[in-house]
């Protein structure tokens, strides 16, 4: 009969214009061509930090010849890294990508970054000479240092007045100012102890003169029990012991009370920070200061990073490596651009002359928040003191998740930070060597 | 079976005289009421909870009491900062949640109630080893689904599309069970032989006849993938990566992981999650009567 | 014999579509994955080179079985299991039958609360609770404060507990529903003729309904056995609030940490199909136990 029939046409239509819709889209979401003729050549970029898109329409409104289209998507770190990887591998990746440093490595591991040492290999200088470091390998460039997170240290100089205390230079006056402060009130202590913060213990590891990776030959070496982690681990497990520290997750909603209550009396911290402290105790305005972190050697000036810092790559596959290059580089050296991305909270610029910044040269609405202070004085000093022996291993991501897993299992079980720190050892050179990366 | 002979025996047995059952005890009463009184209390108090601090300003939300407004409620300037964050990002993750839901359901259904429908009254040899296999899919969990098959059409270039996730959730293997034990016990063969026997064609009997029996269990099979899709997480989370493609699930888990960042979006979550958690209440209750879920239980008699 | 044809092709055009899309996005990401567990991908050196893909058997599974964390999350899973089928059964059960008995007023009101609570999505449930979790924003923690009970549900030793809780209040009406329905179709002349046998209330309860309600209370324990080794969305939510849960708290957890954190999809596989069997042998085991007993369960 003609009815089935036609049903049955009809259905089967229907499932073939499916099929052809959704390969449709599926070219669609694949590399569109550069058009052959006249017209921006269009390059795509993935970003999670937000009001970025400030910076980009900067760039489009600057430039006729390239188009940036920016796509949100979920942090790197939270699996946007490895579905960038993974559209790599499909062939169907943005063009310019957002990588923390600490991530650059993993991303060179898997041939998931374009070499661009051609198009911005001679812009070297334009940058803070570690930050350009961080996206070197085997002598190529693979990124564009956008900004780092330099250690400094922000602190009630109210709460330290009240305990009679002068700002602590060395972690011996620290530990001293930890015990007066703890004096001034039942529920006050100097500071938490971050344990679920990896990026935070690292830091200190590393301002504490450990070097956890190096190179020699073909193999790596793995030091992240050295004696320089264990004496860290030793000083804070003391501060822990007397109970001088607060055990307590950062970012955590009882660490923002406690921040605008003023039991939580110190934070160190990225010098981006200073964003997420004034948004979250704004009634404490006026009474913070910004300070380095505390030294070992009186004298000392040896400054960390939280987890390095954020570059912008081109990723592997890329139809226009060289307008991305160009893109990329833009938005990290323009002084607009480096003003937008800085005021939006994007961290310490990686290019060398910040004199060139006019929102880091007075900043009154930052400025007002730690009694007229300019804490980007403290930023850059911060910043300079950074070495460069620093470096960060592929598998990154299983550093910071082992880390803060054996943290907070030693924090859970009473054991001492210094078995954490010796079993994140062990299983990160066993994670290494799973994938078949040679360990000395 | 059982379910549908018995509904029917039961209006036929109603000229008999029926002893009434005892007077219930007072105590008996408060007990069972008391006892019901402190599961709804239970069942409330998070939907309470977070209508009452949608209501506040992201300063008194730690500051103030949980189950008590504040002195100044906002919740319409809370409401306003949810749907123009971003740009009305919030608003399109609700669509977008509709889209998944809504069309993923309306395939799942239509291929679920034919698959059902096929295999309750067509017998072929394989018949319930493909039963079988199906009902296995029930049991699997999904992680072993949704992450492989991100690697499968990852090449396809589908991955981060809406067809990534809408695909997958056209496949519901509980619908095909449903669909067949609903079938077999109310599409009466009978019915079926007289229309052929009056020359109809087959897939004529089931496009007009079949599934006009069917509606309980094709209103169920939908609401229930409705649901389902609403609610997983797991499959978005896998496939999607561009923010503007987020169901309102992930966009929230988004939100709630920048109150690092910005603590102002711990009020943005607490708003987003009431929006999203009052809409999908109203809709529960209103289309609860339509849940047949005596299918289920009748299923498990058949 | 045309009939014949005619029923042979119209069962294929009824059947065909769902077998196809089933294939396609179910069956074939699970052979995907078991082909997959069977591979690594390695590096060489320092890492920075073009890895390769060898085939290395059962290495994955071995790696997975050995690893104290992996291992630690299957137990993790059974005692959650343990925790919430037999809570979520009763309290399910319990509902039913209090809401179908006599005495209760407002039986329909009682319903619509139950059951509000299965269209919030789990991941909404666990932001919502994961507030009421922490005094800083919990009322119920903060009343019990004050009389002096420090409780924190997200530590260790009570952290199932918390998230077992979150999964009764999502899914306890759904399944009293269920239970519900079947309560309704039982006939009432079996009521009427246990009171004329002098029987209570209670006494029906447990020789008329129960008994009779027993093949949807297994398939509601099914369910909940199936659905509780999926967890992963609940501790996802809470581990930033918590000590007591690391990147691995779950299987599930732990095979998409792999996937997407540590990027090895074919270790994620074999976790993946280790758990899948985990279902199975439960699901099954479960209903064999009570197959056993004489009566089919469908």
């Amino acid at each position: 009969m003609s009815i089935p029939r036609a049903r049955l046409r009809h259905t089967a239509l229907i499932g073939l214009a499916a099929i052809g819709l959704s390969g449709a889209l599926a070219a669609c979401s694949a590399d569109t061509e550069a058009p052959a003729s006249d017209g921006p050549v269009e390059i795509t970029f993935q970003s999670w930090v937000p009001n970025i898109d400030q910076a980009v329409d900067a760039f489009n409104d600057a430039h006729d010849d390239v188009n940036v289209t920016l796509e949100t998507i979920t942090a790197g770190p939270d699996g946007g890294y490895a579905k960038m990887l993974a559209a790599v591998q499909a062939g169907n990746a943005a063009d310019v990508a957002q990588v923390g440093y600490s991530d650059l490595p993993d991303f060179v591991v898997a041939d998931g970054l374009e070499d661009i040492s051609s198009y911005v290999g001679d812009s070297e200088d334009l940058f803070t000479p570690w930050q350009w470091e961080s996206g070197v390998f085997n002598e190529a460039v693979y990124a564009v240092p956008q900004a780092s997170g330099p250690l400094v240290q922000f602190y009630r100089s109210d709460i330290f007045a009240e305990a009679g205390v002068a700002y602590p230079t060395t972690w011996e006056e620290y530990y001293e100012a930890a015990k007066a402060i703890r004096a001034t009130g039942p529920d006050r202590y100097i500071t938490a102890f971050a344990f679920n913060q990896a990026a935070w213990m690292i830091g200190l590891a590393q301002q504490g003169g450990a070097t956890w990776f190096g190179t020699s030959g073909d193999a790596w070496d793995v030091a992240i029990d050295s004696p320089e982690t264990v004496k860290v681990a030793e000083f804070w497990q003391k501060l822990i012991d007397e109970d001088l520290v607060k055990v307590e997750a950062d970012f955590s909603s009882e660490w923002n009370a406690d921040l605008q209550s003023g039991n939580v009396a110190t934070w160190i911290v990225g010098s981006w920070g200073d964003a997420i402290l004034r948004g979250t105790a704004p009634d404490t305005a006026g009474l913070w200061s910004a300070g380095l972190v505390p030294q070992w050697e009186a004298g000392g000036t040896e400054s960390a990073t939280w987890a390095g810092g954020s570059a912008s790559v081109v990723l592997k596959g890329s139809d226009h490596p060289e307008e991305a290059a160009e893109f990329a580089l833009w938005l990290n050296s323009d002084p607009g651009s480096v003003s937008i991305l800085t005021s939006i909270g994007a961290g310490w610029p990686a290019i060398s002359d910040v004199s060139v910044i006019p929102s880091l040269q007075d900043d009154p609405a930052v400025f007002e928040f730690y009694g007229g202070q300019n804490i980007w004085e403290v930023a850059a000093e911060s910043d300079a003191a950074v070495g460069d022996a620093w470096k960060w291993p592929p598998l990154a991501s299983t550093l910071f998740a082992d880390l803060t897993d054996n943290v907070k299992a030693g924090i859970e079980g009473g054991t001492p930070l210094t078995d954490s720190f010796s079993k994140t050892q062990t299983d990160i050179v066993d994670a290494m060597t799973e994938k078949g990366i040679s360990v000395n | 079976m059982v379910n549908t002979t018995l509904s029917r025996s039961r209006s036929r047995t109603r000229t008999r005289p029926r002893t009434p059952a005892p007077r219930p005890g007072l105590g008996a009463r408060i007990v069972v009421n008391g006892v019901l009184g402190l599961t709804a209390v239970y069942f409330l108090l998070p939907l309470v909870w977070v209508l009452i601090a949608s209501t506040k300003s992201p300063g008194e939300l730690f500051g103030t009491f949980g189950l008590w407004f504040s002195d100044s409620p906002q919740a319409l300037a809370n409401i306003v900062a949810v749907f123009t964050q971003d740009d009305g990002l919030f608003g399109r993750w609700i669509a977008n949640s509709l889209l998944y839901a809504g069309v993923g359901a309306l395939g799942a259904t239509v291929l679920s109630v034919a698959c059902g429908y096929g295999l309750a009254k067509y017998v072929f040899r394989g018949r319930e080893a493909l039963f079988s296999l199906i009902l296995g899919g029930v049991l699997v969990p999904a992680t072993i689904v949704a992450l492989p098959l991100y690697f499968l059409l990852n090449p396809l270039g589908v991955t981060g599309t809406v067809w990534s996730v809408l695909l997958p959730s056209m496949v519901s293997p509980f619908g095909v069970y449903l669909a067949r034990i609903h079938a077999s016990s109310s599409v009466a063969d009978e019915v079926l032989e007289a229309a052929r026997i009056d020359g109809a064609n087959d897939l004529r009997i089931f496009g007009s006849i079949a599934t006009r029996m069917m509606t309980p269990a094709i209103v169920t099979i939908f609401l229930f993938q409705f649901v389902s899709i609403w609610n997983n997480y797991l499959l978005p989370l896998v496939m999607l990566n561009s923010t503007s493609t987020f169901p309102v699930t992930l966009g929230l888990t988004l939100w709630n992981s920048q109150t690092q960042r910005d603590p102002a979006f711990y009020q943005l979550v607490i708003t987003g999650s009431a929006v999203s958690a009052l809409l999908l209440v109203i809709l529960m209750v209103a289309l609860q009567r339509f849940w047949r879920a005596d299918l289920s239980a009748g299923a498990s008699k058949g | 014999m045309s009939s014949v044809r005619q029923s042979r092709s119209s069962a294929a055009v009824l059947i065909i579509p769902f077998m196809v899309m089933f294939g396609l996005f179910f069956v074939a990401p699970i052979i995907y994955a078991l082909v997959e567990s069977l591979f690594s991908v390695k590096a060489s050196g320092l890492g920075f080179g073009a890895p390769e893909r060898i085939f290395v058997a059962a290495d994955n599974y071995l790696a997975a079985l050995s690893s104290s964390s992996f291992v630690g999350s299957l137990l993790r899973l059974v005692a959650f299991a343990a925790i919430e089928v037999p809570l979520m059964v009763v309290t399910a059960a319990g509902l039913a039958l209090l809401i179908d008995s006599a005495h209760a007023r407002f039986p329909k009101f009682f319903k619509i609360v139950a059951f509000a609570p299965y269209g919030v999505p789990g991941v909404i449930a666990a932001i919502l609770w994961g507030f009421l979790y922490i005094p800083a924003t919990s009322p119920v923690l903060q009343v019990l404060e004050r009389f002096g009970l420090d409780l924190n549900p997200l530590s260790s030793g009570t952290v199932l507990f918390a998230i077992a809780n979150i999964a009764l209040w999502s899914f306890a009406g759904y399944n009293m529903f269920i239970l519900l329905a079947a309560l309704a179709a039982i006939p009432k002349e079996l009521y009427e003729a246990a009171r004329l046998d002098g029987s209570g209330e209670l006494a029906i309860v447990w020789h008329v309904k129960l008994p009779l309600l027993r093949p949807s209370i297994v398939l509601v324990t099914v369910f909940t056995i199936i659905g509780t080794l999926q967890l992963f969305v609940e501790p996802l939510i809470l581990r930033p609030l918590s000590t007591a849960i690391g990147s691995d708290f779950t299987p599930n957890l732990a095979a998409y940490n792999q996937t997407f954190g540590q990027g090895n999809p074919n270790l994620a596989a074999a976790m993946a199909v280790i758990v899948a069997l985990l279902g199975f042998l439960f699901s099954f085991g479960f209903l064999q136990l009570v197959n056993r007993k004489g009566k089919s369960a469908w």
